[in-house]
């Protein structure tokens, strides 16, 4: 990882020396070590800010549209994050030719607030990004039969009344802070339903029922391109396994439309697409 | 102790359509219980939050004069949720009233001293208040000369017209109507508010000058002023934000370390100058 | 004089509490714990560090009916929702979490309008407070003058020993919520030697600090700086900052209604949502999560203290540890120069 950041360091520079690069979106020193913060940097001085370490587990892509249309980013991901850059980019949020993507392939992540290892539970297996300009490691071997489904099994197991028993309880601990909306790079929506004044299709108050509302619309409007990256869960003060419910819609997105969110730039999102062929499933 | 939070119930007594585009109504509101109305006591430039359940509240400044017994009206211009639902109202309806709200116009400071009274288009009701405040007959005494300068940008878009003849034709205040373009029927004044304070040059001797209007005006306006010679201390406006609770408690209309909804929404500007710009 | 009580015999207390008022304390939640309306004494944990959200929920809700009314073809019928004021007691509660209370009370209860909803509430409340053991590396209230075990504000001072809890009264109705539990025992010498040397303990454990002297003219200083967006950078714009926090108390009020029937509610809104200050208008003073961010700060540590004499923070640290991108209050504040 020292590996990476030293890479990670000399690109930043590079790019903002030649201006090839007006932002550079990477990782930086937080109030210690295992707590590092998203470092958006201008300056190539400011280079050496960058740090890179385990607990970097942000997904960069969630600040790209933070920026005007035209400005060039570099951005650096990580396997899942790349995926969230594909979907922004065939999505029309950000132009391919204005970013340069800095591929990081790694794993062992750990989430920054329990100290404990990031895997295929609560984010995809994988370990190399899908997209990338510069790749500041060697790609990594990935992993063997390991789904991102697996974690699946006891959520499915459970009869539809323990199941709706269970999101109902996690639902109900909800505290509508929104972290989990705001830490996912794909959920840009300039006004979220959920804020409309009018009409107005969600309580403000945290009641079973608008939690439910709020989580369930979310969750669709995310079906087929949520990236399984796992921001929303790790950002959730509650500790909801937000995870679950993404991985679950993933899962059934991939079995009907045989195409898992953002692997290629160039395919055709499954929900701006249909074939005659498609599985009518959807519509039961 | 009486709840802060709870309106007192009103009837909607008389609505009058304000403009041709009817985007702005006065309403007339009358109290349903007697103590409410004994203890709605109020003065020129405060607001209230009208309130119609099922909808929310939406603080108003108060149009009419304490002088005015029996009822106080509110003049609303259809902008959200509160104030399409008040615009859709019959006369007869019973709505909610939370008030009253916020500091004033500053009479004592006021008095013995010449006003000028400078509005723009709807911004003009907290100053129709300070307006028949300062005319009524027992109050006139209490303040020097009066001058009001009063534009919109059509005279379709005047608000209080009736009042606005029978001003022009008193002879205890200078009254100047404008609008930015007048129609075929328009016989008035035509230009900018900011040109006819130009024009008219009010004296800033031993005056003060009371501003509220859209902020295109404020900033055209204000600079004639300076050259007057009115102080920042002599220049008073009123602020608009957005509000909740009305008296200093639920933080959302801060503007540095003053809450709008209980230290102003009057300000003068050289307050307005030691506070933070987020307005 | 001082009691004490067996770790084994915690349920029981619990138990003995519940008799006495609605009991508010630890539960656990998630990976961590929350204070929540005890109906099962066994749901109560002292094996905590502290709670994710403070305990302001116990006197101001996330949510709470001002007024309900329901709406029919007959017109609006409407009655003010009762106040609920009964008396509470509170197990479990940090010292530093305890100074927040009296932060609360100089804006909904000292100046101006009271607040009836607050006021009621903290009239009938009792405090149990929990001195600290250790220290997390993101707590500063040490900032401001707050030990791990001070007992101010609070009507009872609890600490753990290695098996049990000892217990001290510093007010009238703490003194008699502790008579009202016979399994209490009462302390031998032994016992308040303990005490003294766990509260000395607390007292002497070290977190972050911070210079708070003329802080709020500090802040006034730099308000135009572009340190704010430096400072934000990496801003989420997530409310968990402000719903975690012990003294952040803006608030929002909402019609909410359901097929005729509804509520008129207080329900807690954060300086860090963008339609916050939004105008229906659309205008919105605040566009930009630098002033947002900007806000927050100055409202505790510059505009409070303009208005209450009283910086609106207590160092718990929740904030920090609860923060998506891992913002640092204390850091932030630190750093605006």
């Amino acid at each position: 990882m020292i590996q990476i950041e030293k890479r990670l360091r000399e690109e930043a520079k590079r790019l903002l020396e030649t201006k090839e690069a007006a932002v550079v979106l990477a990782f930086g020193r937080g109030f210690d070590e295992e707590h590092p913060m998203p470092l958006i940097l201008r300056k190539p001085s400011d280079a050496e800010k960058i740090v890179f370490n385990e607990y970097c587990t942000f997904n960069m892509a969630r600040h790209l549209t933070e920026f005007p249309p035209g400005t060039k980013i570099a951005v650096a991901v990580k396997a899942a994050d790349s995926r969230a850059v594909t979907v922004l980019i065939q999505e029309g949020k950000v132009k391919r030719e204005d970013l340069i993507i800095l591929g990081i392939p790694v794993a062992g992540m750990k989430d920054f607030r329990s100290g404990t290892a990031i895997d295929a539970t609560t984010t995809g297996p994988a370990v190399n990004p899908v997209l990338y300009d510069i790749l500041l490691a060697d790609l990594l071997p990935e992993p063997k039969d390991v789904s991102p489904y697996d974690v699946l099994a006891e959520i499915e197991a459970m009869s539809p009344d323990d199941r709706w028993g269970f999101w109902s309880a996690e639902f109900s601990r909800c505290i509508r802070c929104y972290a989990c909306r705001k830490a996912c790079p794909l959920c840009y929506c300039e006004t979220c339903f959920v804020d409309q004044a009018k009409p107005r299709w969600s309580e403000k108050s945290p009641s079973a029922s608008s939690n439910m509302m709020f989580h369930l619309t979310r969750f669709y409007h995310l079906a087929g391109r949520c990236i399984d990256c796992g921001s929303c869960s790790r950002a959730c003060p509650m500790d909801i396994p937000l995870y679950l419910f993404h991985k679950k819609v993933s899962k059934e997105c991939e079995e009907m439309f045989d195409q898992a969110a953002g692997m290629c730039v160039d395919a055709k999102p499954v929900m701006v697409d249909f074939k005659v062929e498609d599985s009518d499933d959807i519509l039961l | 102790m009486e709840n802060p939070y709870i309106p007192m119930p009103v009837t909607v007594d008389k609505i009058f359509i304000e403009v041709d585009t009817k985007e702005i109504k006065t309403f007339r509101l009358a109290f349903v219980n007697k103590t409410d109305e004994e203890r709605f006591n109020y003065r020129p430039g405060q607001f209230a939050e009208l309130s119609i359940y099922g909808k929310g509240e939406s603080p108003i400044g108060i149009a009419s004069s304490p002088t005015d017994k029996g009822y106080v009206e509110f003049t609303v211009q259809k902008a959200g949720i509160v104030t399409s639902e008040l615009h859709d109202l019959e006369e007869g309806a019973q709505i909610g009233l939370r008030g009253p709200l916020g500091n004033s116009w500053p009479l004592e400071f006021l008095e013995g001293k010449n006003i000028v009274i400078v509005g723009g288009g709807f911004a003009f009701t907290t100053l129709r208040s300070l307006a028949n405040f300062m005319l009524n007959d027992e109050q006139r005494s209490r303040f020097g000369k009066i001058v009001m300068i009063y534009g919109a940008r059509t005279p379709g878009l005047l608000c209080y017209k009736p009042e606005l003849k029978a001003w022009e034709d008193r002879s205890d205040m200078e009254t100047f109507v404008t609008v930015d373009k007048g129609d075929n029927n328009w016989k008035g004044r035509e230009g900018f508010v900011p040109t006819v304070c130009k024009q008219v040059a009010p004296s800033s001797e031993n005056a003060v000058a009371v501003i509220c209007g859209p902020p295109v005006m404020i900033r055209f306006t204000l600079p004639v002023f300076f050259e007057l010679g009115f102080s920042k201390e002599n220049i008073l406006t009123s602020l608009e934000m957005k509000m909740k609770c009305g008296f200093g408690k639920c933080g959302r209309c801060n503007v540095g370390h003053k809450y709008v909804c209980k230290d102003g929404p009057v300000f003068s500007l050289a307050e307005l100058e030691n506070l933070s710009r987020e307005y | 004089m001082i009691t004490k009580i067996g770790r084994e015999k915690l349920q029981e207390f619990v138990a003995g509490l519940m008799k006495s008022g609605r009991l508010f304390a630890p539960v656990k939640e998630g990976k961590g714990t929350n204070f929540k309306l005890i109906t099962d004494p066994q749901s109560v944990t002292l094996d905590f560090y502290n709670t994710i959200q403070s305990p302001k929920a116990v006197l101001f809700p996330q949510s709470e009916d001002l007024v309900n009314y329901n709406i029919s073809h007959d017109g609006i019928a409407s009655e003010p929702a009762p106040i609920d004021d009964g008396s509470r007691i509170i197990l479990g509660v940090r010292p530093c979490d305890v100074q927040s209370f009296e932060i609360m009370d100089r804006l909904f209860n000292g100046s101006g309008i009271v607040d009836p909803y607050w006021s009621a509430r903290r009239s009938n409340l009792t405090i149990i407070a929990y001195a600290f053991d250790r220290a997390d590396p993101v707590d500063f209230y040490n900032a401001f003058g707050i030990t791990g075990s001070d007992e101010q504000g609070s009507d009872i001072l609890m600490v753990r020993d290695t098996n049990s809890f000892l217990f001290k009264a510093f007010t009238d109705k703490g003194t008699k919520l502790l008579e009202t539990m016979p399994f209490l025992e009462k302390g031998t010498a032994d016992d308040e030697k303990r005490m003294t040397e766990i509260v000395d303990k607390g007292r002497d454990i070290a977190t972050r600090t911070l210079d708070t002297a003329e802080i709020h003219k500090r802040l006034a200083g730099i308000f135009d700086s572009p340190y704010w967006e430096e400072a934000a950078a990496a801003c989420l714009n997530c409310g968990v900052c402000t719903y975690v926090c012990p003294t952040c108390h803006c608030f929002d009020i909402q019609d909410e209604t359901l097929f005729g029937e509804g509520s008129r509610r207080k329900i807690w809104d954060s300086c860090m949502f963008s339609d916050f200050t939004l105008h229906a208008s659309g205008h919105n003073p605040r566009t930009k999560k630098s002033q947002r961010l900007r806000q927050r700060i100055n409202h505790k540590f510059s505009y409070y203290v303009e208005n209450f004499g009283i910086i609106s923070c207590v160092g718990c640290g929740r904030c920090t540890r609860s923060c998506p991108v891992n913002i640092d209050i204390l850091t932030v504040v630190e750093e605006a120069r």
